[in-house]
């Protein structure tokens, strides 16, 4: 089976009080785009994972993690 | 009224366009049911070189959409928040559907041309039609998923 990247990325948006278009306007991108990472629909590139970590004050590791 | 910053300008074209491409890609689609009864008639009528015009014209403004940011008239800012990375990864897979569509139906073209002979525009306009017609609907499927809250 496929690994499939797994995120906490809505849990800690809600946790600083943002909406999906605050996220995105923070890191550059659209809200939909926000909206398929947050839903695993799609896998970001190394460079919006770096960004949206430091938007939401995290690193990385702790924001994606792989799931088998 | 008020002013639309460039992130919800950008979010709006963006709904708009995921709303309108798969019912483009039908409508691409059903209109060439014309070109084959246009092409039919022994003596086309000036009307059928309209609608053969129109479908050249379709085409390529839908292959220009296809293959650049698209929103022509939009400031600069709006139309490269729109192309983020999402929308090009979806548009690269609506093109990689298309471009295997095309492959396969030139195939099946050439196989069926053994039995039933057709002329190189007749096919060339089914292959192009096909390709992009495609295209066009997987990257608005694919768009309008993106925008589905999960």
């Amino acid at each position: 089976m496929a690994d499939r990247l797994a995120n906490r990325i809505k849990e800690r948006r809600v946790e600083l009080g943002l909406t999906q278009a605050e996220l995105a306007e923070r890191v550059g991108v659209t809200r939909k785009t926000v909206n398929t990472v947050e839903n695993s629909v799609f896998t970001p590139s190394a460079t919006l994972a770096i960004k949206l970590a430091a938007a939401l004050g995290l690193s990385v590791e702790q924001l994606f993690w792989i799931e088998r | 009224m008020t002013q639309r910053t460039i992130a919800e300008k950008a979010d709006h074209l963006s709904r708009r366009r995921a709303r309108m491409l798969p019912m483009l890609a039908v409508f691409y689609l059903i209109q060439q049911t014309t070109y084959f009864r246009s092409t039919a008639n022994p003596h086309p009528r000036d009307v059928d070189y309209v609608w053969i015009g129109a479908w050249v014209v379709l085409s390529l403004l839908i292959l220009a959409g296809l293959t650049t940011k698209g929103f022509w008239l939009q400031q600069r800012e709006v139309r490269d928040l729109i192309d983020d990375e999402s929308s090009r990864a979806n548009r690269l897979e609506g093109l990689r559907l298309g471009f295997i569509v095309a492959v396969l139906t030139a195939v099946a073209l050439y196989l069926v041309d053994e039995f039933s002979p057709m002329t190189a525009r007749e096919a060339i306009h089914v292959i192009l039609s096909l390709g992009l017609g495609a295209a066009l609907l997987r990257f608005g499927m694919l768009e309008r998923r993106a925008h589905r809250p999960g």
